[in-house]
Formats: structure tokens, C-alpha cells, sequence
């Protein structure tokens, strides 16, 4: 359990290397990853959510995240799970991801 | 990973053509302008002037909307492109067709080279209607957006249709209706039902994305696109049927009722959005509605005034203004997000890459939204006075407004990764 909480801080900063392009804030921030997974020892699953279905960047994102994850845990595969429920909303914005939208 | 809902855009090789030809065609329809500056002094069914609006509806307006809806098709109806060949060849026939009408009208070639560029522009749309019929058939989720999408689409085929039948109607005469009665219908089959839809349907879609903001008043989209629909086809119909009944502005007070509520749920979605800064490219497609409610307020001026010049304003208004505006500012909304995706979408996380609006000078964008603003606001300024050198003045502006776009577009285009900068902080 102690692994697993430091594996997810460390999985969490990794991710904060993921940028939204159009949006210029972190997954993190923008509140698009929903779980980490260290529950089996070869892979880290994602659930996560992009803010637009079908968006033409979501390739990119996800592509990120799986990058940024086998740089940091490069003895476990990364899978990205997209879920659409629930659904993305501004709520899930955390109040960096806010400032960093310039939201007061 | 559910491949689903992921995004699966067209390649980059399909969209960039249409970027990068409609630039073409607006250098050569600001040079146009400038060689038919004494044509906007006189009525506006002159050969020259028939060859500047056809190069500015097709080959500007309609070449880089194809492009971009074959790139936004995906996220419109969450699935993938029907077909990449449909999107190809439909590139293929209308710049064939373009090319072939712009000269046919410059010269007034009534004949083969009219009706041949005519019958490919109709091949061209045809291929464009049923890759987008065929992509948002097969979705679940009917929205708004696609049954707007879907209804411009047809629309355009009708306006091409009519087109068609005009080109043909100058060589061999077959219609019994007057040639300039026919050809309002074919404009206004184009202006509100192909333009019109069309971004109505889009900015619905991507303006609350851009702004980040919940739209809230949706019933009033669902009114707009009744509204703008039903105006539409009474007026075709009753001038069609009873040919100028004189109820022409009772139609376009409908489908201005339609764009009314179209602009009230954008004005919600603005008000209620999240981000506060709104950037260039966004600014130019904010003004853009400036210059369409200006046009709809010259359609009762235009409707009373024998001067035909207040027609060559509103249509001005609506193609050098609306439409323009909206696609000098998307412009860098799409294409440098559609560079980025064919450069760097393998590479995020994993080493510095630019951000998609670094792949354009945004120095040269903020010279061309106040060129534009000037070179516009002096063109129509020089038509109400009738003045020639402020038309001249006005339409070099305009050159050099298309010479900062294209610079812009290829920049975007030939954007080479900086592969050296690995692990360099942004």
C-alpha cells in the first residue's frame, strides 16, 4: 500500500507533464484523469477523459500520458482506459488549473 | 486503449490542400478586386464583379471550409471521416471547377468553360454532401450541430444546382423566369442556407470549446435552425411560384429571427465563459457577427433604394466581412492544431514541443486583424461615397492583407520540428 501511494504521487507528477494543446494546462489540473491503477504488477491503468469526444488532439493526450508513464515506470506498461462517464466538466478543474485558465 | 471515442482526424494531407489553395485563391481575389475597382462604382451583375464573388464564395469560403470540415466531421458526429477518397477528389473537382469559372466570368465566356467549371464545382459538392451525410448518419447522437451541418450541405447543392442551371440558361436558353431573378435565389441558397448553416452549426459546437463554457440556451439554436430554414424556403418557394411577390423582407425578417437566436446563445455562451482572455484568432471571429448584423441592416436599404450599390454593400458585408473575418480568425484555430497533430502527437510528454499556436507569428496575425479592420471599413466607406482612388487604396490593402495570410499559412505549413530541443523547458 505505502508502494502503491508513492508509485500514484510519483504517477501524478509524471502526468503533470501532459499538456491539453489547445488549452495550455496539465491532465492533472483539468481534471481529465479520473483513476491510477498500480493494482497489478506489470501495468499502470489510466482512467481518464478528454474534455471533447472525438477530439483530433486526444491521440496527442493520450499518447502523452502513456509516454510519460513508461518513462517513469519503465517495467510496467501503461494503459489508457477513456471512460465518458462520468462526463467532463468545469468542476473537475483543480483551482491551479483555474488560475491557470486565468478563472478567478 | 478504447479506440472508441478516441480521435482519429483525417491525415494532415488531406486537409492542408484546401488550406493552402484557399489562400491561393484569396490573393487572386484581392488582385480581382483591385483590377474591378471601377466595376464596385456600377450595378453588380458585371462580368468582372460575377468573377470576384465567385472566387470569394468557392474558392476563399467554400475551399477552406471543406478543409476544415473534413478535419471537424470526426468531433462533430464522434466518428471517423466516412471517406478520405470522397475528400480527395472533391479537393480535386472543385479547384479544377474554380478555375475553370473564374475565367469564364472575368471574360464572360458564356459556354463550355462556364458549364464545364460549373458541372465540376456540382461534382465537387456532391462528393462533399456524401461524405458528410454518410459520416453523421451512421452516429447515435442527432445534436444540433449535425442536423445544421447536414442542412447546409444540401443547401450548397442547391445553390450549385441553381448555379448550374444559370450557366447552362446563358448558352442555351432554357428558363422562362428572368435570369436575375433566378440568380437571388441561387445567392441566397448559398449566403443562408450554405454560409449561414454552416457556421451557425460550427461556432455552436466550438465556440463554447474555445471559451470554455456550458452553453445554456440551446432551445434557441433549435429555434435558430427552424427559423433561418423556414425563411429560407418560403422565400424560394413564393419567388419561385409567384415570381417577387413582394415579400422578400417579411422572409428575411424570419430568417433574421433565426439569426437572432443563433447570436443570443453565442451571446450566453460569451458571457458565461470561464476563459477570461480571449485570444486573436478569436477576436477576428467575434467581429465577424459585427459585420453580419451591419449586412442584415442593409437589407431594407438595399430593398427600398433604386442605387444598386447598397446590393453590392450587403453582399460585401456578408462575404468580405462575416465570412472573411470568421475564416481569417479559425484559420489559426484549426490548421496549426492540424500541423502539431502530424508533427509532435507521438512525441507529448516525452520531450519540449511547441504548442500549436507557436507554430504561427503572431506578430504578423496582429498587423493582418488591423489590416483588415482598416481595408474593410475604407472599401465600404469608398462604395457609399462612390469614391474610385478610396476603392484603389482600399483594395491594395486588401492585397496586402492576403500577402500576410499566406505568409502565415506557409509558415504553419513547412513548420519543421526542432528535434534538438529535447528536454528544454517551455
Amino acid at each position: 500500500m505505502e508502494h502503491d501511494s508513492i508509485y500514484y504521487g510519483q504517477a501524478i507528477e509524471a502526468l503533470r507533464g501532459v499538456i491539453d494543446p489547445e488549452l495550455f494546462v496539465n491532465i492533472i489540473d483539468l481534471g481529465l484523469v479520473y483513476n491510477i491503477d498500480f493494482s497489478e504488477p506489470e501495468t499502470i491503468k489510466i482512467k481518464m477523459t478528454l474534455s471533447t469526444p472525438h477530439c483530433p488532439l486526444g491521440e496527442a493526450i493520450t499518447n502523452g500520458v502513456e509516454n510519460v508513464l513508461q518513462d517513469q515506470f519503465p517495467q510496467r506498461k501503461p494503459i489508457v482506459i477513456l471512460i465518458w462517464d462520468p462526463q467532463w466538466s468545469f468542476e473537475m478543474v483543480t483551482e491551479s488549473g483555474k488560475q491557470q485558465l486565468g478563472i478567478n | 486503449m478504447n479506440d472508441i471515442h478516441i480521435g482519429k482526424a483525417p491525415p494532415a494531407w488531406i486537409v492542408l490542400p484546401f488550406y493552402a489553395t484557399g489562400a491561393v485563391f484569396f490573393l487572386v481575389l484581392t488582385i480581382l478586386l483591385f483590377l474591378s475597382a471601377e466595376d464596385l462604382t456600377r450595378h453588380y451583375f458585371s462580368p468582372h464583379l460575377l468573377a470576384v464573388v465567385h472566387t470569394a464564395a468557392l474558392g476563399w469560403g467554400t475551399m477552406i471550409i471543406f478543409g476544415a470540415a473534413y478535419e471537424l466531421l470526426p468531433v462533430f458526429c464522434e466518428r471517423d471521416l466516412y471517406s478520405k477518397r470522397l475528400a480527395i477528389l472533391s479537393y480535386i473537382l472543385l479547384t479544377a471547377g474554380i478555375a475553370h469559372l473564374i475565367p469564364a466570368f472575368w471574360w464572360f465566356k458564356a459556354g463550355g468553360l462556364m458549364i464545364t467549371g460549373g458541372s465540376l464545382v456540382f461534382m465537387a459538392t456532391f462528393c462533399y454532401v456524401l461524405n458528410v451525410l454518410f459520416t453523421a448518419q451512421s452516429t447515435n447522437n442527432h445534436l444540433i450541430h449535425q442536423r445544421f451541418l447536414t442542412s447546409s450541405a444540401l443547401w450548397l447543392l442547391v445553390t450549385v444546382t441553381l448555379g448550374l442551371c444559370l450557366a447552362v440558361n446563358l448558352r442555351y436558353p432554357f428558363m422562362s423566369r428572368n435570369h436575375l431573378d433566378v440568380m437571388k435565389l441561387h445567392a441566397h441558397a448559398g449566403l443562408a442556407g450554405w454560409f449561414l448553416q454552416l457556421i451557425t452549426g460550427v461556432s455552436v459546437k466550438l465556440v463554447p470549446m474555445f471559451l470554455i463554457s456550458k452553453p445554456g440556451k440551446t432551445k434557441w439554436v433549435q429555434a435558430a435552425w427552424i427559423l433561418q430554414n423556414t425563411g429560407l424556403i418560403l422565400f424560394l418557394f413564393d419567388n419561385h411560384l409567384n415570381n417577387n411577390a413582394g415579400r422578400d423582407m417579411l422572409y428575411a425578417f424570419v430568417c433574421g429571427l433565426g439569426i437572432i437566436a443563433w447570436l443570443y446563445f453565442l451571446y450566453d455562451v460569451f458571457r458565461n465563459r470561464l476563459r477570461k482572455r480571449i485570444d486573436l484568432p478569436m477576436k477576428h471571429t467575434l467581429v465577424s457577427f459585427i459585420f453580419l448584423i451591419a449586412a442584415l441592416m442593409t437589407i431594407p436599404v438595399a430593398h427600398h433604394s433604386i442605387s444598386a450599390k447598397w446590393t453590392l454593400i450587403y453582399g460585401l458585408l456578408l462575404l468580405l466581412g462575416w465570412i472573411t473575418s470568421i475564416i481569417l480568425g479559425q484559420t489559426f484555430k484549426t490548421l496549426p492544431f492540424i500541423v502539431w497533430n502530424e508533427h509532435y502527437k507521438k512525441l507529448t510528454g516525452r520531450s519540449s514541443v511547441p504548442l500549436p499556436s507557436d507554430l504561427y507569428n503572431l506578430r504578423i496575425l496582429k498587423c493582418q486583424f488591423y489590416i483588415y479592420l482598416f481595408a474593410l471599413a475604407s472599401l465600404v466607406a469608398g462604395m457609399i461615397v462612390n469614391n474610385l482612388l478610396i476603392i484603389r487604396l482600399a483594395s491594395i490593402l486588401w492585397i496586402l492583407l492576403a500577402g500576410l495570410y499566406a505568409a502565415n499559412i506557409v509558415k504553419i505549413m513547412f513548420h519543421q520540428p526542432n528535434t534538438t530541443n529535447e528536454n528544454g523547458a517551455r
